[in-house]
């Protein structure tokens, strides 16, 4: 019993590693995620639209296997794991043996490993030394570093270059698992949700995209939110002045625009929209006073803001009407949108005496007085003209609100060293070539002669590394024209110069 | 001796293409000149644009006749003229560029622009640097396309909206343009690859045949109506929905007369496939000459419905059976009914392709084993560049929406042709594939670029709406 788990656990092993499976693993991945782009997604589908898309019972189908929302279903995540424990399999699997390509290169080259490697080439030396010095100098104004290899008998040359290639495709697998766990945890951990502050406003509540609030362990505030356009109107750019709050002060500021996010505390608070909050920021006035004596004055005022317009008089922003209409002398709200508003403002005055002619309030024992002044001038409501000065609306300043996109990705930082890894790993699998060279002086046992046998290896690319090989060999037969056949030792003190 | 004899012959052929070629370019440009005179601009957009157009057609025409006539002197005239045409899409890249403020990657229209110049570019470095000297006769073809495409889909310069303001969208951009153009030539050496690999032209053919049958099979079989209509899903263009009777019911208005055109087009694309049958059955390779004519035959009427197709289901307004009144439909209606018309021609040129292939050619391309290296060298130029290009993308999408993937269709699209372009790497370096089967799968790979770059845009919604 024990031996068939052992034999199923390892045919198991070899299903998941294969690169069968691999394959077949990602054409799934492939199908399904093209379906999720035909087949209306609910996450971003409007529920009408939805409805009116797809039959009740078609809907019912895709919903149950969860065709209309493919990126969050647990088939695809589970598919999505599969096959990084695939790639896993895969790499480990095959590992073992790169790495024991990569930790103990290949040195000396046996009879039967000269004989089958393309490209090789044998040049005619005159003893053992010299050809070794002409490969090692050779392969050093080639750019390598030459290293003399000694088993027992033999003396033989052995050059590399960027043997971490054999490691590169682990690299790419190592890197997409890594994007992966960005992911995922973003998935677990992260969260995305919105937050609205009008001009001058704090709020740590954002609303996140299930319809919870997320109370922030800081508060933001924005200062000031605007928008610019082309000349054609379409608009240019976005911004708002924001600063982050915390314990009552302020701990940092920035003026965010659509490119250019908040970060603190990994938190990012991203400009998304910006417009009329139906509020007023400011009425503008100019004040003339009704007797004819006095100047102009020009006023702001916010709701409920109270400005003294002399020594005995104020006006007080009382109400605001975005939409009005006007029924049996009453001003109405007749809707929130701001199409058609209208403003209530009360002229007070502390002096009796300055009552006007024809005013019909008829206690006078206290000093007050209140003037009705409506705009637009509203002759069944109140008569503006009555007022102590003459008030004119200049401006009608709204408010504007900032629409923040809020989003908290912890996983982001795998995903970018990820795609960084990934962008490495792929340059040194399809740039970077293993190249390894070998030169080995061998004695015909025939005729007793020695001729210099110089062969090379790479892992791609072997057209154009067959070009290389042949320039070395070019490069070892000159440098074998000029050494003189001379005593070993001499040769030896060459080679430390070189 | 028949090949002396040919070769004998080909200077005269080969001055008389040039001749006509270079008459039509001049007369061509005149036409040009005079409607500059006209206007009294010399160097605006829709000028360069049309001798761009001009020089272009002109190198596809040379590039196709040494296709098929293999003469040599061809080829330089044709880069000659792609040199020019390359010069004259610069002009209209950097007038574009001047104009707008911004590099030309804003829409579609600039983003092919862009393409374009890339191809036109590649087409001369592969030609030169590698010695490929019949890509153009793939790759010009796709650059007309792309600047008719232009003409049809011109845009007056936007300025860009907030969220296109960025350094990381050109990045985005130019790396989408290098991918896709090498994509696109690693299509055009497996093309090669499939004209010089000693493949036998008819299976292609049965296969061809076979897959755009099945297409006119199934557009006739589920959309032809009575009186030989062609019934296709009615459009709301202000809503820029499909219009729905009840829930999940939709619209149909009926095209009249396109449905016999679609059965006479589905007649005709059948015939390749029954010669083929007798050819088999008789084994008489005389059915296969009659097969072949019939190829051409179904691609002109194949060219025809498309046109036709076109024409008509833009935009018109049309009688349905289900209601009273003319109701308006769309292309975009009818994105699968489109594709597959469009991928109809696309196969059974790709056949046309096949045909080209004679003796002499054969030392006109590099070997099939170059092409097959080289297209896989090419793939492993485009592989890095998609992945840096959607790296790229996610990480303007997180600067700009808060969010690096969102699923967006794409966003989705490009994750597709990673993928297939890493099943292309694994099967090819784990499994060996090699020569033929490499090259359907660099076709293939192409094929799922062109869907996520033009069909995405048009058939599919998301964020990439402007794009």
């Amino acid at each position: 019993m024990a031996v068939d788990l052992r034999a199923l656990a390892h045919k198991t092993w070899r299903t998941v590693a294969s690169i069968q499976t691999g394959v077949v693993l990602l054409i799934l991945v492939v199908i399904l995620s093209a379906a999720g782009t035909i087949v209306l997604q609910r996450p971003v589908t409007e529920p009408d639209e939805m409805q009116s898309a797809y039959s009740p019972q078609a809907l019912r189908i895709l919903d149950t296997v969860g065709l209309t929302d493919v990126f969050h279903s647990w088939w695809f995540l589970g598919l999505v794991l599969l096959v990084s424990v695939c790639i896993v399999a895969a790499s480990v699997d095959r590992f073992p043996n790169s790495w024991r390509y990569f930790s103990r290169p290949y040195k000396y080259p046996d009879e039967s490993f000269r004989r089958a490697l393309r490209p090789q080439k044998s040049l005619a030396i005159a003893d053992e030394e010299s050809g070794l010095v002409a490969a090692q100098r050779a392969l050093h104004s080639l750019g390598y570093k030459p290293e003399r290899v000694v088993r027992e008998d033999h003396f033989s040359i052995f050059a590399e270059r960027s043997r971490i290639s054999e490691l590169a495709v682990y690299i790419v697998h190592a890197s997409l698992l890594l994007i992966f766990l960005g992911t995922v945890v973003d998935g677990i951990w992260g969260w995305r949700g919105t937050l609205n502050l009008n001009e001058g406003q704090t709020s740590n509540l954002v609303e996140l995209r299930d319809g919870t609030t997320r109370t922030l362990p800081f508060a933001i505030r924005c200062d000031a939110a605007g928008q610019e356009n082309y000349k054609d109107g379409t608009p240019k750019k976005w911004w708002s002045k924001l600063a982050v709050v915390k314990d009552g002060r302020d701990v940092e500021k920035k003026e965010i625009v659509v490119n250019d996010p908040l970060l603190y505390r990994g938190v990012r608070f991203y400009q998304s929209s910006y417009g009329p909050n139906g509020k007023v920021e400011k009425l503008m006035l100019v004040a003339v006073p009704s007797n004819g004596s006095g100047e102009k004055r020009e006023i702001g005022l916010a709701v409920n803001d109270t400005v003294p317009l002399d020594a005995n008089t104020t006006v007080h922003f009382a109400e605001f009407f975005p939409d009005y209409a006007v029924r049996e002398g009453q001003v109405y709200r007749k809707s929130n949108q701001l199409q058609n508003p209208a403003v209530h403002l009360v002229v007070t005055s502390k002096i009796a005496g300055q009552k006007i002619a024809g005013q019909k309030i008829a206690s006078q024992k206290t000093a007050g007085k209140d003037f009705d002044v409506w705009f637009p001038p509203m002759d069944e409501v109140a008569d503006n003209s009555k007022a102590p000065y003459q008030l004119e609306a200049t401006d009608l300043k709204m408010g504007h609100f900032t629409g923040l996109q809020v989003s908290h990705e912890p996983g982001q930082w795998g995903v970018w060293s990820g795609v960084v890894l990934m962008g490495v790993g792929l340059t040194f699998v399809f740039y970077v070539v293993h190249m390894r060279f070998w030169a080995v002086p061998v004695r015909n046992p025939g005729t007793g002669k020695y001729s210099l046998w110089i062969g090379g290896s790479a892992n791609r690319n072997r057209d154009a590394f067959e070009q290389r090989f042949n320039d070395l060999a070019a490069l070892v037969e000159e440098e074998l024209k000029t050494i003189p056949i001379t005593s070993p030792s001499e040769q030896v003190t060459s080679v430390v110069e070189n | 001796m028949a090949r002396a004899k040919a070769e004998q012959q080909q200077p005269a052929t080969g001055m008389t293409l040039i001749v006509l070629v270079g008459l039509a370019v001049a007369f061509l440009l005149f036409m040009a000149f005079l409607n500059v005179v006209k206007s009294g601009n010399l160097l605006n957009e829709t000028n360069l644009l049309f001798a761009t157009l001009i020089f272009y057609a002109g190198a596809a025409a040379l590039y196709l006749g040494f296709g098929v006539t293999g003469t040599e002197s061809y080829v330089k005239v044709a880069s000659l003229s792609t040199w020019l045409g390359l010069i004259a899409s610069t002009a209209a890249v950097a007038h574009r560029w001047y104009e707008a403020g911004h590099p030309p990657f804003a829409s579609v229209y600039e983003m092919l622009l862009s393409f374009v110049w890339t191809l036109a570019l590649l087409t001369l470095i592969a030609e030169k640097r590698y010695g490929v000297k019949v890509i153009g006769t793939v790759t010009m073809p796709v650059a007309i396309v792309g600047v008719v495409l232009m003409q049809l889909l011109r845009t007056d310069v936007h300025p860009l909206v907030p969220a296109l303001q960025s350094t990381w969208l050109h990045v985005h951009v130019t790396l989408a343009m290098l991918a896709y153009a090498a994509c696109a030539l690693s299509f055009a050496l497996a093309m090669m690859f499939l004209i010089q690999d000693n493949m036998k032209t008819e299976t292609f053919l049965a296969a061809s045949s076979a897959s755009t049958l099945a297409i006119y099979a199934s557009v006739v079989l589920t959309r032809f109506e009575k009186w030989g209509g062609l019934s296709l899903v009615a459009w709301n263009p202000e809503q820029k929905s499909e219009v729905f009777l009840s829930k999940g019911v939709r619209l149909f208005v009926t095209i009249p007369d396109l449905g016999w055109l679609m059965v006479l087009a589905l007649l005709v694309v059948a015939s390749p496939l029954v010669f083929y049958g007798l050819a088999r059955w008789r084994n008489n390779d005389s059915f296969l000459t009659a097969a072949n004519r019939a190829v051409f035959l179904s691609i002109l009427l194949q060219v025809m419905t498309l046109v036709m197709f076109l024409v008509r289901a833009n935009d018109g307004r049309y009688p349905s059976l289900d209601a009273d009144g003319l109701f308006p439909t769309s292309l975009a209606a009818s994105p699968f009914i489109l594709s597959g018309l469009v991928g109809g021609v696309f196969i059974s040129l790709l056949y046309l392709l096949l045909l080209w292939r004679r003796p002499d050619l054969g030392r006109l391309l590099p070997s099939a084993d170059n092409l097959d290296r080289i297209t896989y060298k090419t793939i492993g130029l485009a592989f890095p560049l998609l992945t840096l290009m959607i790296a790229a993308g996610a990480y303007w999408a997180n600067q700009t929406w808060g969010s690096y993937w969102s699923w967006d269709p794409k966003e989705t699209w490009a994750a597709i042709t990673w993928l297939v372009y890493a099943l292309y790497l694994h099967m090819r370096i784990t499994r060996g594939w090699r020569g033929r089967r490499a090259a359907y799968f660099a076709i293939a790979g192409f094929a799922v670029v062109m869907f996520t770059f033009f069909g995405v845009t048009y058939l599919l919604p998301g964020l990439h709406a402007y794009a």
